[in-house]
């Protein structure tokens, strides 16, 4: 009977009551609050102001209806969608080499693929400069073959190579995810009925990999819109990208209401994509989880 | 035809491994350069750019701001971290749902965004810049892996020794204390080191939160390098490597560096 009671006792421990919750939820809360929801309303409430205060929907008409601001609209979809193809360019064959390892070196290859976002974003970018700047490897690499080299910075060519640097990991990982969950008996079984390699890869491993491919799409194309410090120090002014434009109107520009305007559109363009991207991950059974 | 295959994957595993440590490689070895432009392959070799590094004052009391904000970001977050992973994972409480989405909304929110946001809300509620404000900043870009890594953690752990221990007559401090937070620890330690480096690295949120004379590390390179090309930097490059490199040490040891990006490339059962 005692001991009927001290179980008792151990179920209410897993029943608490909901004040404990919010006591030990309430430093969250009032961080997100006052500095995650708060600025956000505060940002969307701006955009829609003149410098003087006053309503106006003239941030949204001034950026939709200046071809330049349309164009900066139109690069940065350009540069986010070229991202990601390079990263499933280059991400693809990797993932199925990293598929083939033991875990030990898989684990290695991820640690290998997560190392530049670990390392500090400026110190990344300036070793970019370096590495395709007038005095770098590249360079001396094409002099010596006697070429001239080719202008490697401050152009989209340095922000897509910066960017897919990055990014190959949100690519990689949940590629590896869906390639995991294939069957390891079907390849083999299409084997044996006679399937050639390819057509095992090509009916087998690419269309059961599409979950992972489009998830891992997604996130790449919706942080390379929206990442600024890669493509300001490569890029620069000339790369013309939503993320700088933000920055410039706040800081140098001062014009606020025109900086929220143009982070809110960004919002839209990006989280709009994530939204649908966690969507199809409920609907599947997706394992990999961002955010 | 397999050998060639296997050969040509190992190929090109190795040129894509070159492309990822590329950047790092060159800064660190440019650093040694006895030229007084960045070059690659450095000519000659000396540690004069260190001592260029450790003779500027600006660049020391940058580093110290960097690592005063990042330490407290780390052991804020650990503790928010743990305490709100805790609420969220075993307790019902009103806006439950509505903090759960908050935090991983925090994801996927840009960076920019989130920083030009606090600058108006900060004028707005006339908050000047300071440390504080800057931390207060941090806090929101590293809390929500620290939660996140806590609910993983909580998952992994069996209620039922947690019930045992109570059931044995443990107060609830000592079954927290002896039960529930081993099997956390790996998970605060691995997301106070991610926090701390979030914290210590982030240029995006720092650019609108600080002022000229409170210049956080990567500001302060930020600005250095639009004037100066000269080794300097990429010293100091160097030395924040190692720095994550450690940090990423640790945090592998603890909770495995994949987790942090919702990744788990550990095999399955």
């Amino acid at each position: 009977m005692a001991a009927v009671g001290r179980l008792a006792g151990g179920a209410r421990l897993s029943r608490p009551r909901w004040r404990t919750g919010l006591l030990l939820a309430l430093p969250a809360i009032v961080i997100f609050a006052a500095l995650f929801v708060a600025p956000l309303f505060t940002l969307v409430a701006n955009s829609f102001r003149t410098q003087t205060g006053a309503f106006t929907l003239g941030n949204y008409a001034r950026f939709l209806g200046d071809p330049f601001y349309r164009d900066v609209l139109w690069n940065t979809l350009k540069v986010a969608a070229l991202t990601t193809a390079g990263c499933l360019l280059v991400g693809y064959p990797f993932a199925l080499y990293m598929r083939a390892r033991s875990p030990r070196v898989r684990n290695r290859l991820a640690l290998l693929l997560l190392s530049p976002l670990l390392i500090s974003m400026v110190i990344r970018a300036y070793g970019w400069l370096v590495v395709l700047g007038p005095n770098g490897p590249v360079a001396s690499a094409f002099q010596a073959l006697g070429l001239t080299p080719p202008q490697l910075l401050y152009n989209d060519t340095a922000v897509l190579i910066g960017m897919v640097h990055v990014m190959l990991a949100y690519m990689v990982l949940p590629l590896m995810g869906s390639l995991d969950r294939i069957d390891p008996t079907l390849v083999p079984a299409a084997k044996g009925l006679g399937a050639s390699g390819w057509t095992c890869f090509w009916r087998i491993t690419l269309p059961l990999s599409a979950p992972g491919m489009l998830a891992g799409a997604m996130i790449v194309f919706s942080l390379t819109a929206s990442s600024f410090v890669t493509p300001a120090i490569l890029g620069g002014p000339k790369v013309k990208l939503m993320p700088y434009f933000v920055y410039t109107q706040a800081t140098t520009t001062l014009d606020w209401p025109y900086a929220a305007a143009i982070g809110f559109v960004l919002v839209v363009v990006t989280t709009g994509l994530l939204l649908g991207y966690s969507r199809l991950l409920r609907r599947g059974n997706g394992e990999v989880v961002f955010g | 035809m397999t050998r060639l295959t296997r050969l040509l994957g190992a190929a090109f595993a190795t040129l894509v491994g070159l492309f990822l440590i590329a950047p790092v490689a060159v800064t660190v070895a440019s650093s040694l350069t006895a030229t007084s432009y960045v070059t690659f392959p450095p000519q000659g070799l000396t540690l004069r750019w260190y001592g260029e590094v450790l003779a500027k004052p600006e660049f020391l009391s940058s580093f110290a701001l960097s690592a005063g904000v990042a330490l407290a970001a780390a052991a804020l977050s650990a503790v928010v971290g743990l305490a709100g992973g805790l609420a969220i994972h075993r307790h019902r409480f009103p806006g439950r749902a509505a903090l759960e989405a908050v935090l991983s909304s925090a994801f996927a929110v840009p960076t920019i965004v989130l920083g030009i946001g606090l600058l108006q809300w900060f004028a707005q509620m006339g908050l000047a810049s300071s440390p504080f404000t800057l931390l207060l900043a941090h806090l929101v870009l590293t809390v929500p892996y620290a939660v996140r890594l806590v609910l993983a953690g909580l998952s992994g752990l069996d209620r039922s020794a947690e019930k045992a221990a109570a059931g044995l007559g443990a107060p609830p401090f000592l079954v927290f204390w002896h039960v529930t937070l081993p099997a956390v620890r790996g998970a605060l330690i691995g997301g106070a080191f991610f926090a701390f480096i979030t914290s210590f690295d982030d240029l995006t949120v720092a650019l609108f939160v600080v002022t000229t004379d409170l210049q956080t590390l990567p500001v302060r390179i930020f600005n250095y390098m639009q004037y100066d090309y000269d080794p300097t930097v990429t010293a100091i490059g160097t030395l924040m490597v190692l720095f994550a490199v450690i940090a990423v040490v640790v945090i592998e040891r603890f909770v495995g560096v994949a987790k942090l990006f919702g990744a788990d490339t550990q095999e399955r059962s």
